[in-house]
């Protein structure tokens, strides 16, 4: 088999890791905003059950967290697509980091900020959404962009719930071919050729929101 | 069908028997990735060619799936010769890939020692083994004992990734069960609830642990 059938062979995957990926981000940015405000918002019991629910997707193993939605939903009712368990597991697990970062941003602005908007007779909700939540998004974006990353990779595990992303076609053709070696090789490139860019990419940012300090080079 | 209760109960001895074999590969896997990653760190600071291939090196791993380094390794190394235990496979390819991660997590912590302990060293006599060993090494640590905490845990959940190669830990070990008795459901939610409470005790452990070395810098 020619380097070209499996370099064809492999990007044939990258439709659906592409797609478990954008699904994803439908799953974990408004799960991150959400969860990463109210637990900068709330005391008490309240805040105690969001971080609860932190916690659970943050904490738990993804891989098992995948087989147990994959084959434990079905026996309660549920049954949902191979698709939309990957985008929803892996989409709510990044969350759950992200979440901590739009919590952590929020938390190191200066109480000035908040202060001041007060001060100008703005409701809690303008300070948050005008003054708040602009600064810390920004501030850290460069952490939202690894975790971007980090979802990419996380992709490659749908494969184990029958998803023909590129890890699993490129399982197929070396069990096909009985020739491992460029099959295994090539996927390692092409994760790399999609993840190095966005690592890239983050860098410049990090560089932009961050001139000071030199970049943490994180992917 | 519904979810057996006294099934997932029963299952619990099983996969809680598997639990030896899950933190062996975490603990190993925890040495082997703090061994590997200072020495990347130690190479990459060196600079010249070799320096410019290991940061190349951290890059190129740390923009690709952990999943796929496995079967890269698993398959891989028995085409060339190699023949080695699914665990030793496991183990080397959890420490090699986390190695990337824990060699920035030394950077950051070497980064953040004013240059002048060094220079204060020197100007004390102090040679330059005791300098690294007395003077740099214990700063160091303090710096970085919460960042390797968390890759620690994110190691920890990263071992049921070897069930795919199948070694018998605890997700092995539920596999194993679902597959004698045609029921997923209950086994791999026991495992899920395990590898949670795991994971929450090691993260908790660390928290404390910043905590403490929080007060103890307080000056």
């Amino acid at each position: 088999m020619s380097m070209f059938d499996i370099w064809s062979g492999i990007l044939g995957g990258f439709r659906i890791t592409a797609s478990v990926t954008l699904y994803g981000l439908i799953f974990a940015v408004p799960f991150a905003l959400v969860f990463g405000v109210a637990q900068y918002l709330t005391t008490g019991f309240a805040r105690f059950l969001v971080t609860s629910v932190i916690e659970f997707w943050r904490s738990s193993a993804v891989v098992i967290l995948l087989f147990v939605f994959y084959y434990a939903l079905p026996v309660v009712g549920v049954t949902l697509s191979a698709m939309t368990v990957g985008a929803m597991v892996l989409g709510l697990n990044t969350a759950g980091y992200a979440s901590q970062a739009v919590r952590a941003g929020l938390q190191a602005l200066d109480r000035g900020q908040k202060e001041a908007g007060q001060a100008l007779g703005l409701s809690r909700a303008a300070i948050l959404l005008l003054i708040e939540l602009p600064q810390a998004l920004r501030a850290m974006s460069p952490t939202f962009i690894n975790l971007v990353i980090q979802l990419v990779k996380a992709t490659s595990l749908v494969s184990l719930i029958t998803l023909t992303d590129m890890t699993f076609r490129a399982k197929e053709i070396a069990q096909v071919e009985y020739d491992p070696v460029p099959v295994y090789l090539a996927l390692l490139l092409s994760y790399f050729m999609v993840c190095y860019p966005i690592a890239l990419f983050g860098r410049w940012v990090e560089r932009s929101v961050n001139p000071v300090r030199e970049a943490s080079r994180g992917i | 069908m519904g979810f057996d209760l006294d099934f997932a109960l029963a299952s619990v001895p099983a996969i809680l028997g598997a639990i030896g074999m899950t933190l062996l590969v975490a603990v190993t896997s925890c040495f082997g990735a703090a061994a590997l990653g200072f020495c990347l760190e130690i190479v990459r600071r060196r600079g010249g060619f070799v320096g410019l291939g290991v940061r190349f090196l951290i890059d190129f791993i740390r923009a690709t799936p952990v999943l796929v380094w496995l079967y890269c390794l698993y398959f891989i190394l028995p085409f060339y010769g190699v023949r080695l235990s699914a665990l030793t496979v496991g183990i080397a390819g959890l420490s090699l890939y986390y190695s990337g991660y824990l060699a920035e997590v030394f950077k950051a912590g070497i980064d953040a020692i004013a240059k002048g302990q060094q220079e204060a060293a020197r100007a004390l006599g102090i040679s330059r083994l005791d300098t690294v060993v007395f003077v740099i090494a214990p700063q160091m640590l303090r710096n970085i004992a919460a960042p390797m905490g968390n890759y620690f845990v994110s190691i920890l959940k990263a071992t049921p990734y070897l069930a795919v190669l199948a070694v018998p830990e605890m997700l092995g070990a539920a596999f194993d069960i679902a597959s004698d008795t045609y029921r997923y459901a209950e086994p791999l939610t026991v495992a899920g609830i395990i590898f949670l409470a795991l994971a929450l005790a090691i993260s908790q452990g660390v928290k404390w642990l910043e905590k403490r070395l929080a007060v103890s810098t307080v000056r």
